[in-house]
């Protein structure tokens, strides 16, 4: 039940946050992190599959919503709820009967930083490529697909040090 | 039988997976049916109230430049004034026949003042949400400006909200000529900076210079004619070329704009119908 409270709570102050904040971050025109997808990577991991898939398409389709992007945010974010078990399975074995939310603590620093630069790199090639749906300016979507990945790899890595504290 | 069974059970995530992801690239791809999509854009009623909400707290920080604008748009209006006063006074008045008296059918244009709650620069296609709708009497199709020049085009309404697509957003091309030389072409973004924009359609034969200004060209119904677009700040062509490459530094700043007036063409059903005809 707690660990229920608990990711809804996550949900809304990630949606809020990326929605009110982040989404108004233009830094050189280039960088917008999406932040909100810590959701889907904090997901428990023992959730099944569909649920976390169903989840996501529901909160990317929301962030669509906000940001007038129809649909680009729930492909990419379908895609990374569905790939999450494969990735983390790449990295870590979970013991039989434990359920934990992937964090440094659970997963240790060298797994979860691997788990989380993946995700983060999927989501972003994903709606970027999407977004512009041609490789016409390949630079600048090279340029963003990594500033904005670099961008939300830090606030999660920051995120992560201050509740661990 | 029970084999596909076993298979679809076996598989059903992936299949979820697939349909999920197929529902979302027929929304990015068929999001030509806007006006059906309001509810999942932000015209819908509760995303624009968060907005709006977040745009109050937002606005005070921007009161200032807000202000230097309007102060500055106050003198001008001034200025014009006192010019229209003394043409006026220097004019006998004639005898008008007031039955024979008409407004010039393209000086038929009303301003409805609103403001923006939501909008972004640096994605490929810009959209901004406005705070007034179609019980304001904003329809589809309406030019947006502001003080400084042209905004975009109103793309879906609904009762209190209205969606503009702005000029920074390949879907729109604004007609615009030269003030000077009255030769017109079309404004299209390249989806890079959203300072600059492009102008198509400028034959080699024109003269140009850096820094000649581009106004509205008046040969659409969406803006009248003479509303500030931009001005060049490079331009050049290849040999082989039959058009000018032109870069065009957009007059209005998309990072802080907040007021921005709707433009009501009250011909615009006469005119429509009237131009539907030929094509018949």
């Amino acid at each position: 039940m707690a660990l229920f409270i608990q990711n809804i709570v996550r949900f809304v102050l990630l949606v809020l946050f990326q929605v009110l904040v982040l989404n108004n971050i233009e830094f050189l025109g280039l960088v917008n992190p999406y932040l909100y997808i810590l959701f889907i990577i904090t997901l428990p991991v023992r959730l099944p599959n569909w649920v976390s898939i169903l989840l996501s398409f529901g909160t990317g389709l929301l962030i669509d919503t906000f940001s007038n992007t129809h649909g680009m945010h729930a492909f990419a974010a379908v895609l990374i709820a569905f790939l999450r078990s494969g990735i983390i399975d790449l990295f870590i074995t979970i013991e039989e009967g434990n359920n934990p939310s992937p964090t440094f603590y659970t997963f240790g620093m060298n797994a979860y930083i691997k788990y989380v630069v993946l995700m983060i790199l999927i989501y972003h090639i994903a709606f970027f490529t999407l977004e512009a749906f041609s490789f016409t300016h390949l630079w600048i979507l090279m340029i963003k697909i990594i500033l904005s990945s670099l961008v939300t790899f830090i606030l999660i890595m920051g995120l992560q040090t201050i509740k661990s504290k | 039988m029970k084999n596909l069974l076993n298979f679809l059970i076996k598989y059903s995530v992936v299949f979820l997976f697939l349909v999920l992801e197929i529902i979302s690239l027929s929304m990015v791809f068929n999001n030509k049916d806007y006006q059906k999509s309001v509810f999942l854009s932000s015209s819908n009623s509760m995303v624009s109230t968060l907005y709006e909400w977040n745009n109050s707290i937002v606005e005070f920080f921007k009161l200032r430049a807000a202000n230097d604008n309007l102060s500055e748009e106050n003198t001008a209006l001034k200025n014009q004034v006192i010019l229209l006063q003394n043409e006026l006074a220097t004019l006998q008045p004639s005898d008008t026949d007031s039955i024979h008296f008409r407004i010039p059918p393209e000086m038929e244009y009303k301003f409805i003042p609103a403001k923006v709650i939501n909008s972004s620069t640096n994605k490929l296609q810009n959209y901004i949400t406005l705070n007034k709708g179609a019980s304001d009497g904003i329809k589809p199709d309406m030019g947006v400006v502001s003080d400084e020049g042209v905004v975009g085009i109103v793309k879906t309404v609904s009762n209190r909200f209205a969606v503009v697509i702005p000029v920074l957003n390949p879907k729109i091309q604004v007609s615009c000529k030269f003030k000077n030389s009255n030769y017109n072409g079309s404004l299209l973004w390249s989806g890079q900076d959203y300072r600059y924009s492009n102008l198509t359609d400028i034959a080699r034969h024109v003269k140009l210079a850096l820094g000649d200004t581009l106004i509205t060209s008046g040969l659409t119904s969406t803006f009248p004619a003479g509303i500030p677009v931009g001005c060049i700040e490079d331009f050049n062509i290849k040999e082989s070329d039959a058009y000018y490459n032109i870069k065009v530094k957009l007059a209005v700043n998309f990072r802080t704009l907040l007021h921005v007036k709707v433009i009501n063409y009250l011909n615009y059903n006469e005119q429509k119908e009237l131009e539907k005809i030929p094509e018949e």
